[in-house]
């Protein structure tokens, strides 16, 4: 048994290996295909050289910039209108030598209630009818078992948990938007799906996981299912999702590290430890789990910390938070404002607010404005741009968290504002 | 006793001033190291912290024509009474050390070798910090009895950076805290705490920073006084009282958001807030 197992792993690592080399070997060839990119990718290489070489980071100060949130949202939506496809989905990322994905079903259906909540901020009504579009098309996609499938679309037939959970939450607040009935049974019929596959640990496992292992950060499927207990108001879904959030929490460290991420040939890029924070914490909020606040709480001030002594969070992690990288994953940055202004939201302590709006300071800066379509308005998914974490693209996720992070920004300043602001409380 | 001070510039205002006010107590200074202003390290810091035009524009001042008359006025109004002398006022340490007699050295890193070698020559009983590097523990073992900070915060709830606008969001008492330096940042044991009780009357946050730093000055005389006597004992922060021993009271250069918030629990902010509700 465990031999066939171990079979099968290492012809899955071969499979994976050989899918990866081929993906690299079609994006570096994509330049031949459309030479005109060469520019774009040569100014965006000797911006980012430049930047670099000059960056002065320091403990008295950190990066500020003129433009404003609201212009930044407008910009991010532009950025996601350009990137959706004819079908209605969006484009998992621009490559800078291959040019547009095809459509990602996992980040069309988390992107709907971003695509919401950023076309009510800027008033751009496009928005709302991209995030229905992409709703059409998700629909289009839900298999029979009400699972959704993995991968970029047409590239893989397998049902995917994490995918299925991902695009759930989309779907929930579509239902919410417009009360249609068959985005109601789409949902039904995708959370029972996902319970019906859970591990009896609470994890998910097997055939319906990523190179079939558990995954922590699998918290934000946790999450779509509270979203779901709640909408449907069927407490199911929200056990299922406790069930997870218990063996997530239990794979804490006391030092605030996270096992289990379990990617099998990629480092634990920010990018996944924030997806586990995010997952639990909000699913904790919703289920009314002190225990998880707390526990994320822990990890994120290490987080915190890091930022603010070092201006820069590193893009991977090795155990105990430790890093060799010399980049920055930009998606797990503004991940990891999301966390903080939540966590500002639930505890009243004005210094994971601090941290998020310095964050959010510093990755306005980074964002193109104006520009190749492509790049104008789009967050690359490293800084530098060939950094580890999808290196040469602009990531449609990237664009998601980020602008996740400042209408949360804008959410909670506006009503810190309007309250008188007394003083509160700074614990951790 | 014998005092030295270390100061983040030989242009330093808070310096200039803790020297004269030492001078004034009757004690020394022995000595002053300051941080030399052109060195790359620094120039490249500012220009990130500053700008290129604020740091040309602080060059110039300083520099180009270190207002030349000799008249004119301190950044921080409060310290020109320490600052004035002889229908002029003190721009460097160097012109301090000049009329109250003591030795001044420049230095590129308080925490160098040379930095240390120099210090550990004027045989400190103190060091009291003013500014500069953060110290290394070399440096922090030269003084008999330790390197004297004056946070303008109190610890140990607000440590840190941006102490006086994170107490006035925390609700806090605005005040300052002598203390003696560690390898922690501002962690080191407590001498004494001073609240502020001019903070409502303040116009702006840097007129409510220019305060606190007077009233450090001001009171310095008392805890070496203090310390001289026996009647002042290092206590250390983990043994004070604390709602929680693992809170983390670590706060961290603010947001200029927040920052205006904070504003607006000053007099000037107050009124401000009061106005716009009364008429809006």
């Amino acid at each position: 048994m465990t031999s066939s197992c171990d079979d099968r792993r290492a012809n899955s690592d071969g499979n994976a290996m050989a899918a990866r080399m081929a993906k690299a070997f079609a994006e570096t060839t994509g330049l031949l295909r459309g030479p005109q990119r060469a520019i774009p990718l040569l100014q965006k290489l000797i911006s980012d050289r430049l930047r670099i070489t000059f960056e002065q980071r320091h403990l008295y100060s950190y990066a500020s910039t003129k433009r404003s949130s609201e212009e930044t949202l407008n910009a991010l939506l532009r950025w996601l209108l350009n990137a959706q496809r004819p079908d209605g989905g969006i484009a998992a990322y621009y490559s800078l030598l291959a040019g547009y994905s095809k459509s990602y079903p996992e980040v069309t259906g988390y992107l709907v209630p971003t695509m919401y909540d950023v076309g009510r901020i800027t008033g751009d009504g496009r928005g709302v009818v991209a995030a229905e579009c992409a709703v059409q098309w998700l629909l289009s996609l839900q298999m029979a078992t009400g699972a959704f499938p993995g991968g970029l679309h047409g590239s893989e037939a397998r049902p995917s948990v994490f995918n299925t959970g991902q695009i759930l939450q989309g779907l929930v607040r579509a239902h919410m938007e417009t009360k249609r009935p068959e985005i109601l049974q789409a949902v039904v019929a995708a959370g029972d799906w996902l319970i019906g596959v859970q591990q009896p640990d609470g994890s998910w496992s097997g055939p319906g996981a990523y190179q079939d292992a558990p995954h922590t950060y699998y918290s934000m499927v946790a999450w779509s299912l509270a979203e779901l207990s709640e909408h449907a108001e069927e407490d199911k879904y929200g056990i299922a999702a406790e069930r997870n959030l218990d063996w997530v929490l239990s794979q804490f460290r006391p030092s605030g590290w996270i096992d289990g991420i379990n990617l099998r040939g990629h480092p634990n890029y920010l990018h996944f430890i924030a997806y586990v924070l995010q997952g639990a914490l909000e699913c904790g909020i919703l289920r009314g789990r002190k225990d998880a606040i707390q526990i994320v709480s822990r990890s994120a001030w290490i987080l915190l910390r890091r930022f603010e002594n070092n201006k820069y969070l590193p893009g991977n992690y090795e155990a105990e938070f430790k890093s060799r990288a010399h980049y920055a994953c930009l998606t797990g940055n503004a991940q990891m404002s999301c966390v903080w202004l939540r966590l500002f939201e639930m505890t009243d302590d004005l210094r994971y607010l601090n941290a998020a709006l310095k964050m959010n300071e510093m990755l306005k800066r980074l964002i193109s404005d104006g520009g190749w379509r492509g790049i104008d308005g789009g967050v690359s998914g490293s800084s530098p741009v060939w950094g580890g974490y999808q290196p040469l693209r602009y990531i449609s996720w990237g664009c998601k968290f980020f602008a996740d992070a400042l209408v949360l920004e804008h959410r909670l300043t506006r009503s810190l504002q309007a309250s008188a602001f007394g003083a509160l409380p700074c614990a951790s | 006793m014998r005092v030295v001070i270390l100061g983040s510039s030989l242009y330093s205002e808070t310096a200039c001033a803790m020297a004269v006010r030492m001078a004034k107590l009757g004690k020394g200074p022995a000595g002053a190291l300051a941080l030399s202003t052109l060195n790359r390290a620094t120039l490249m810091r500012k220009i990130g912290q500053w700008g290129v035009a604020e740091v040309a524009r602080y060059a110039r001042t300083k520099l180009v024509s270190p207002r030349g008359d000799g008249q004119g006025h301190a950044k921080n109004p409060y310290l020109e009474t320490l600052l004035n002398h002889e229908g002029g006022m003190f721009r460097s340490l160097r012109q301090v050390a000049r009329v109250y007699g003591f030795p001044i050295a420049v230095c590129r890193d308080q925490n160098s070798p040379d930095a240390i070698a120099r210090l550990k020559r004027w045989a400190p009983d103190l060091i009291v910090f003013t500014g500069g590097n953060i110290l290394r523990k070399e440096l922090l073992k030269v003084p008999r009895l330790g390197v004297l900070n004056v946070h303008l915060g109190l610890l140990p709830q607000i440590r840190g950076m941006s102490s006086p606008e994170w107490s006035l969001l925390s609700g806090v008492p605005v005040g300052i805290t002598f203390h003696y330096m560690d390898a922690g940042i501002d962690t080191g044991p407590i001498l004494r705490r001073y609240e502020f009780p001019g903070a409502a009357e303040c116009e702006s946050l840097s007129d409510l920073r220019s305060r606190l730093i007077a009233f450090g000055i001001a009171k310095i005389g008392e805890v070496i006084e203090g310390l001289i006597l026996g009647t002042i004992s290092p206590v250390q922060q983990s043994n004070l009282n604390r709602s929680n021993q693992n809170e983390d009271c670590q706060f961290f250069v603010i947001h200029e958001w927040l920052k205006a918030r904070a504003a607006e629990h000053l007099g000037a902010g107050r009124r401000a807030t009061i106005a716009a509700s009364v008429h809006g």
